[in-house]
């Protein structure tokens, strides 16, 4: 296999990762109303009215958000005179020399300079091109923590270095000081139990839901309630607490309880809960539902096929009809009627909770339906078309019954296409299933996507619209290396490109 | 000249029939023939004579809309054309009756190994180790000509030639010493110069085996190479066999002096090559008379309204043509193979090789 | 011997137009295609029960007037929740109007819809990915440009655009139809490829046949029996997607009768009045079930392997 055509592969699979995110960018920040991001924001709607500080929460939304520019008279002023001065205090009314000078100068910049309803003074904005903001989210997305990470005034003579030690847990660790993370490298009991804080990835704060929360906090962090057990913290102090100690991060101001239990600044911390995250459940779900899958179709496909046209596949051929024609939202319901009657299992998720193996059991084999049926439609399909190859009629010649023939050759042969789809597969888990999710009342992924849409979470979309389109793009990627690996007549180098 | 005149398989009244668009199609129409241990027999025709169906009925590898709707093949007191199922014939198959196709590329596995493909059939039907299957499978390529056998053993059938498929193909069929070979066409996808390499390939293998081939070609070339009998097939019957010989330089059914007549060799400078009009007979319909009536110039009345019976030339020779009826009319052979002894003998005198198509 | 057997012993006459007499049985493609499809008693069955509630679907909505914005008994709580009756073939809903009435004008806007959006579809992908097919320098860049477009999270696109545009018919048929365009494009470019390299049709451009002919006569045939699988498949197949769309609250809106709106509405009443869910459901099975059967059917029929 070629290196250099996976590298190629590679850059091509990141040049249309970037592509999509443009146009995504470009749909979220210029197609939909800017004003439309309000509708959830209860801050907006407590300010009421047309007033001053409306406009002013608008605008410095907007430019936290990165929509546009936005200075004031005040921040120019600023550059003048000293805070609180008399010449601030009359430099920034609207009649002032300063005023104009701030109206001719950003005009001249080429931005809009408006007054506040009330109080006359000016300010300015200017909107900021979709090339530029995603340019500006490309480079914040990738974080490295170093010892120079903080800079806190407050606490100028922070000490910045790196050394060996123990987590309180008890496992080995990289410790930082000046580092936004207290460890950098640490071991525990969680999966996958060697942890890094050194690289991450940023994609912004949510906002308006789960305002001021990091999004990969919201989508990989463990919901529900908090699971305590005994702990001993660093100073000797013992309590119950369901701390996470390698999540420890860089606090400026610490109280009470603060101190109480830490030595040092890194005093916020996430706690372990007992319900697995957004993305942990919506992917433990998919697995599942994948495994059930590929464990019935392949077989039902096999069987459809050798026994053509006769009872077994005409059955098969009725579900698979009735899966692709019926919508998945009837049969997926229909599917929880029965199970729930007949076996008194929970219609929904949150009856018993991630804990109780009855919440899972009707949502992961609802979620498997769709892909059973598409398994056995293809399996059957591939394996007809082998059987009416011409070396299954010299294996025959040969001697070899029909189980031998399908074990050792149509199989071999038919499972190729089914082995490529198996990242794609993989990666399907990850997006969660919106519908089935929906029905149960599954807190996954799924319903991520919709409601931040519903809620113009900008920032939560495009997380979520470049999580999707690399897995997306990258199983494809993998798909073909799966092809080489399993069909020996192909090489990455002849292959041309997807096809 | 066969050693032994032990029949080793004997077809009587084979009819076999295909459903094809609501319509039957009888392919197979009243065929007989005895094949001798150790000969090697050639079965000749135009395209659609019937031919390959005819030889799938001894190994049961009709399409799943073909009957055998009349006959009988028997083989070592079986009929085989009573076995159904898998069980039925196993070791039959492969085992005393093996088949080697036309396109080697596509009777491989491709994405199987060469030598699993081997050895699979010698586990199958020896029940011997895997060691020493595969002693026997790099046995058996050395014996069919591929160099380095162990080291290609692993390889797969894309890294192989054309040729070098067929001669493995050969060494699968003959892995379990079958008592009889079918070489459907096995030189028509091949390049000229290894058709010769694979026809003297089975011949030498024959002489060492000791097994009978059957031969379906159309291919003159390789009939006077190889074979020591020859039957020429149309519309669904043989309609003249006998040995090579008296069918090259004896042959007394139109149809074969018109199938010789059309070897380009024969061709005079200057003039028209020699062609039969028309095509074969659809065999939807009912047949009545000679089938080759309609396109044959010398075709007597009676033709077209009785099927001739076979008339006896010689004990070997046999010929369905009423030309050999006492009451029909003397005609010779047509011109252009009155001679085709000498004709023959001057081409392969001048060096050429004696190859037609 | 009798003069008729020496007769018999003579030469015939040497015909040799007889010789060249051909005797297969005819054959006419489309005629096979029809005796292929109505050979099937199960198909001919689905095939009319689907014509009877297309055309009911069509003219029903018409002589009830229905909408869903027009309630006239929103207040008339006896007319609400009724099962099933005599009087209320479907019963009524929690607003007190017809569930019949509801159900078809739903289905008519569903029918309308995906067989819209799938000739739009098929309008547009099938020249652009014949074309695409040919042409060896289209796709070198079309095959990016598919690449792209097809990594776009189809949810996300479908959303962003019912936001932009507003709900409603015209917004959900751009919806379905952006994007979609391409994927059957690149299905009958994959199509072409297969059969522009095969050897019949070099020997009709070597016998000098042009090109359109040869689209029409060559490709053609072929291509019909691997696009009517496809638009049997893409007709239920859009019809879920609305029902989806619908479902999360995108779609048709509330304006308009859809039946995914009918279904996500009454999805919370399923505990007390379970007819209000199954009615919508079961009438949307039926029609995207029969769409399939007869679509499949004469998907088979069209490929003239199967014309045995």
């Amino acid at each position: 296999m070629k290196k250099g055509y996976i590298w190629n592969r590679l850059l091509r699979s990141v040049i249309s990762i970037l592509i999509i995110m443009l146009i995504v960018f470009t749909m979220v920040y210029t197609l939909v109303p800017r004003d439309n991001i309000f509708f959830e924001d209860s801050t907006y709607r407590k300010l009421g009215g047309k007033s001053d500080d409306k406009t002013e929460y608008v605008y410095s939304t907007w430019e936290k958000l990165g929509y546009l520019d936005y200075v004031r008279i005040n921040d120019y002023c600023l550059t003048l005179y000293e805070a609180g001065s008399p010449e601030m205090s009359r430099a920034i009314e609207p009649d002032s020399q300063e005023s104009q000078d701030f109206a001719a100068l950003y005009t001249s910049r080429g931005y809009t300079v408006e007054n506040f309803l009330i109080s006359g003074r000016y300010y300015a904005y200017k909107d900021v091109p979709v090339i530029k903001r995603m340019a500006s989210w490309l480079a914040h997305l990738i974080v490295i923590d170093t010892p120079w990470s903080v800079q806190d005034p407050g606490n100028p003579d922070l000490h910045r270095g790196l050394s060996f030690g123990r987590t309180p847990s008890g496992g080995v660790a990289l410790i930082g000081s000046g580092t936004t993370h207290k460890y950098l490298l640490y071991t525990d009991s969680i999966f996958p139990w060697i942890h890094q804080n050194i690289i991450k990835l940023n994609f912004g704060t949510s906002y308006p839901t789960y305002q001021g929360l990091d999004v990969l906090t919201v989508l990989f962090q463990s919901q529900g309630t908090e699971v305590k057990r005994p702990v001993t913290f660093e100073t000797g102090y013992e309590a119950e607490s369901g701390i996470i100690f390698g999540s420890l991060k860089y606090k400026s101001i610490l109280d009470r309880m603060d101190r109480k239990k830490f030595v040092d600044n890194y005093a916020t911390f996430e706690s372990r809960r007992n319900q697995p995250s957004m993305i942990g459940t919506s992917f433990i779900m998919g697995i599942f539902a994948m495994v059930l899958a590929y464990a019935l179709g392949l077989p039902f496909g096999v069987l459809m096929a050798r026994r053509k046209d006769k009872l077994a596949d005409k059955l098969g051929m009725m579900y698979i009809i009735f899966i692709i024609a019926v919508p998945s939202l009837a049969y997926i319901y229909l599917f929880r009627y029965i199970g729930t009657t007949l076996f008194n299992l929970p219609s929904v998720f949150t009856t018993y909770g991630p804990e109780d193996v009855r919440s899972w059991i009707l949502p992961i084999i609802s979620l498997s339906l769709p892909s059973i049926a598409s398994l056995m439609l293809w399996t059957r399909r591939y394996v007809v078309d082998q059987m009416n190859s011409d070396y299954v009629k010299f294996a025959k010649a040969k001697g070899l019954n029909q189980r031998e023939i399908f074990n050792n050759h149509i199989f071999k042969n038919a499972i190729i296409p089914i082995a490529q789809g198996i990242p794609a597969s993989l990666a399907g888990c990850i997006t969660g299933a919106i519908i089935t999710e929906a029905i149960y009342s599954v807190g996954g992924m799924g319903k991520m996507l919709p409601s931040a849409i519903n809620q113009y979470n900008n920032v939560m979309i495009v997380a979520l619209a470049f999580m999707f389109s690399t897995v997306s793009v990258l199983s494809v990627l993998a798909g073909d290396i799966v092809l080489t690996k399993v069909d020996p007549r192909i090489s990455l180098s002849e292959k041309a490109g997807r096809s | 000249m066969a050693e032994n005149r032990n029949v080793i398989l004997s077809a009587k009244d084979v009819e076999v029939k295909f459903r094809v668009r609501d319509n039957y199609l009888t392919a197979i129409r009243n065929v007989s023939l005895d094949l001798f241990e150790g000969e090697t027999f050639a079965i000749v025709g135009e395209s659609g004579s019937g031919k390959s169906v005819f030889t799938k009925t001894f190994t049961g590898m009709l399409e799943s809309n073909g009957v055998v709707s009349n006959g009988s093949v028997m083989f070592h007191g079986k009929d085989l054309t009573k076995l159904k199922t898998d069980k039925d014939w196993e070791g039959i198959r492969g085992a005393k009756i093996s088949t080697i196709f036309q396109d080697p590329m596509t009777s491989l596995n491709p994405i199987r190994t060469i030598g699993s493909q081997i050895t699979e059939v010698i586990e199958k039907h020896q029940g011997v180790s895997k060691t020493e299957a595969k002693a026997q499978a790099i046995e058996l390529m050395e014996r069919v000509g591929i160099q380095n056998a162990a080291d290609r053993f692993d390889e797969y059938p894309f890294q192989y030639s054309g040729g070098m498929r067929q001669r493995i193909v050969i060494a699968i069929a003959l892995s379990c010493h079958p008592e009889i070979l079918i070489c459907d066409e096995p030189t028509t996808a091949l390049d000229v110069t290894i058709q010769a390499q694979i026809i003297g390939l089975i011949r030498d293998l024959q002489k060492e085996l000791k097994f009978t081939t059957l031969y379906i070609t159309h291919d003159l070339g390789v009939v006077a190479n190889v074979a020591n009998r020859v039957g020429v097939m149309y519309g669904g019957q043989i309609i003249e066999y006998g040995t090579v010989e008296e069918v090259f330089f004896d042959s007394r059914h139109p149809y074969t002096w018109a199938l010789l007549s059309s070897l380009p060799q024969l061709g005079v400078k200057g003039q028209d090559l020699y062609y039969i009009t028309g095509t074969p007979p659809s065999l939807y319909n009912e047949i009545k008379g000679d089938a080759f009536a309609p396109r044959n110039e010398h075709a007597l009345k009676i033709d077209f309204e009785q099927e001739p019976p076979f008339f006896k030339v010689s004990d070997t020779h046999y010929a369905k043509t009423w030309l050999l009826d006492p009451r029909a009319p003397k005609l010779e052979k047509p011109e252009i193979i009155r001679d085709l002894h000498e004709k023959i003998k001057m081409m392969t005198d001048k060096g050429g090789a004696f190859h037609v198509e | 011997m009798n003069t008729e057997n020496s007769n018999l012993f003579e030469f015939a006459e040497f015909d040799e137009l007889e010789s060249e007499h051909i005797a297969a049985p005819r054959y006419s493609y489309w005629k096979s295609v029809w005796k292929t499809f109505f050979k099937n008693k199960f198909t001919v069955v689905v095939a009319i029960l689907l014509i009877f509630i297309i055309t009911f679907a069509l003219i029903q909505p018409t002589r009830s007037g229905y909408s869903p914005t027009d309630t006239p008994n929103i207040n008339n709580a006896s007319m609400k929740f009724l099962k099933p009756s005599r009087d209320h073939i479907f019963g009524t809903d929690h607003v007190g109007n017809e569930v019949f009435d509801a159900v078809w004008a739903g289905a008519r806007n569903s029918i309308i819809i995906s067989f819209v959006c799938t000739a739009i579809n098929m309008l547009v992908g099938i020249p652009v990915g014949a074309l695409w097919g040919f042409s060896k320098k289209m796709d070198k860049w079309m095959i990016e440009v598919y690449n792209i477009i097809s990594n776009i999270p189809f949810l996300l696109l479908a959303m962003i655009l019912s936001y932009v545009l507003g709900a409603g018919m015209k917004s959900l048929i751009i919806t379905m139809t952006c994007t979609e365009w391409i994927f059957v494009a690149y299905f009958i470019r994959t199509q072409v490829m297969i059969i522009r390299d095969r050897e019949y049709n070099m020997a009709s451009k070597c016998l000098g046949t042009g090109t359109w002919t040869m689209i029409v006569k060559n490709i053609l045939p072929y291509l019909i029996s691997v696009i009517m699988t496809y638009v049997s498949r893409q007709i239920p197949s859009l019809i879920s997607y609305e029902v989806f769309l619908s479902y999360m609250g995108l779609g048709l809106g509330t304006t308009n009768a859809s039946l995914g709106q009918s279904i996500s509405l009454y999805t919370s009443y399923m505990n007390g009045y379970p007819h209000l869910f199954w009615i919508p459901v079961s009438v949307l099975a039926i029609i995207s079930i029969s769409l399939y059967i007869v679509g499949q059917k004469l998907a088979d029929a069209a490929d003239p392997r199967t014309h045995m």
